[in-house]
């Protein structure tokens, strides 16, 4: 027989934090909610693009495109929630929106797929989480890590390794011999297609690709960087979902651009909740899971706390035996 | 073990289902998981041969049945794997209704 596997959701209801009936409940799912956000999104971009076009020419058209990016970096949102296939009922809607955000932003969404699992098994834990950021060593390490120059170094690099046909120990964490032609193809294929893109765009002249896309991607990306450091970083290196965690309370217009991702403890609870229902999970798991009520500001205000010592650091050993 | 060695086995009344979805029995020292399907009852293993999480505690459709842990999906009438990170098929048990009893054949 096989062993008894405590995941979150049962940890959850052994402890009497919900019910498998109120789950299911909160795992149902519909094309609705998530059609409805991304023409949201395609307004915003439209809005934004217009700045773009408003100010091309002027020193204006640099924080127009960086408020492009902050849109166009929240892809990454929409691709986490079709990866845990519950941003559409179907799963070849998830699949389709998930590999055109993969491509919008740089990420392969097969690779990130099998990568994430891996991360919901083992949030946290240090040497087997393949997301896992570490909690800065210092205030320099923590404004490079946000700079995103490490982060794309990691990803085109993977994206190259990968187009190669080669993994390395860290990919083969989470990538067994069956999964890795799926990765290598996907690579190639991402590769192919931004070598066409930019050809297209000097032969034809599109500078549109620069301006309206990869600029603004560039720009945004420290302000994801920035959202994705709040989830985990400064909470304990433990294998408990309630220790590891943190939910960032935020405001309204963030919490459109995160597809609710911001409820992350919830989240990672029972990850086969759709994003449209997590703000009732986080009912439900009122007072059980890490919550930072200042948003996303307090969550970095803990973190630079411990980084310059005004608070234990999470990641110091225990006392404890 | 040869089909003569097997015997039906009471495993959960239909009316103690979860109409329309999953339902966890244990029976013995197995862990199964009891489909109320759109084309009748199935019964399996309930744990996912990917990462070992408890199916029961994941989305079910009518037919097809989704990890909670990683959202692999499997067949809940055949047991085959549908989607990834799942390769491994479910351990599917022969099924049937008898007075209203769900019964499998070990």
């Amino acid at each position: 027989m096989t062993t008894d596997v405590r995941t979150p959701i049962t940890q959850a209801m052994q402890e009497g934090a919900l019910t498998r009936r109120e789950l299911k409940a909160l795992m149902s799912r519909s094309d609705a909610p998530a059609l409805v956000r991304v023409v949201g999104f395609v307004a915003v971009l439209g809005l934004t693009s217009t700045l773009i076009t408003l100010a091309l020419g002027t020193v204006w058209v640099w924080p127009a495109m960086f408020l492009q990016g902050i849109v166009i970096v929240h892809l990454f949102a929409l691709e986490h929630e079709c990866v845990h296939y519950t941003a559409f009922k179907t799963r070849k809607l998830n699949d389709v929106f998930g590999n055109l955000c993969g491509y919008a932003i740089i990420l392969p969404f097969q690779q990130f797929r099998y990568e994430h699992c891996n991360h919901h098994t083992y949030t946290q834990l240090k040497g087997q989480d393949p997301e896992l950021i570490e909690l800065p060593i210092s205030v320099w390490k923590y404004l490079w890590y946000i700079s995103s120059v490490p982060y794309w170094r990691n990803k085109f690099s993977q994206i190259a390794r990968n187009a190669a046909g080669r993994l390395n120990d860290e990919d083969r964490t989470f990538l067994t011999k069956h999964e890795a032609p799926i990765i290598f193809r996907e690579a190639r294929l991402m590769v192919a297609f931004y070598s066409v893109v930019f050809t297209a765009a000097l032969v034809f002249g599109w500078s549109w690709v620069l301006w309206y896309w990869m600029i603004p991607l560039f720009l945004g990306e420290p302000v994801m960087r920035a959202i994705r450091l709040t989830e985990h970083v400064g909470r304990p290196n433990v294998d408990d979902m309630k220790e590891n965690t943190r939910t960032s309370l935020v405001w309204a217009p963030m919490q459109f651009l995160c597809w609710n991702m911001n409820y992350h403890a919830e989240h990672h609870y029972a990850a086969s909740v759709p994003f449209h229902a997590l703000p009732k999970l986080h009912e439900k798991l009122r007072g059980y899971v890490y919550v930072e009520k200042r948003g996303y500001l307090g969550a970095h205000v803990d973190i630079i706390k411990q980084l310059i010592g005004h608070k234990p650091r999470s990641d110091a050993p225990t006392s404890k035996p | 073990m040869t089909q003569r060695d097997k015997t039906w086995q009471d495993v959960v009344a239909v009316a103690d289902l979860e109409p329309g979805d999953v339902t966890p029995v244990t029976l013995g020292t197995r862990d199964l998981a009891v489909y109320d399907a759109r084309d009748g009852v199935f019964v399996s293993l309930a744990r996912c041969t990917h990462g070992a999480a408890s199916l029961c505690d994941g989305h079910f459709d009518g037919t097809y049945i989704e990890c909670p842990l990683h959202q692999g999906l499997f067949d809940a009438r055949t047991g085959a794997a549908k989607a990834a990170p799942s390769r491994v098929p479910l351990r599917m048990f022969q099924t049937r209704v008898e007075n209203g009893i769900v019964q499998i054949l070990i």
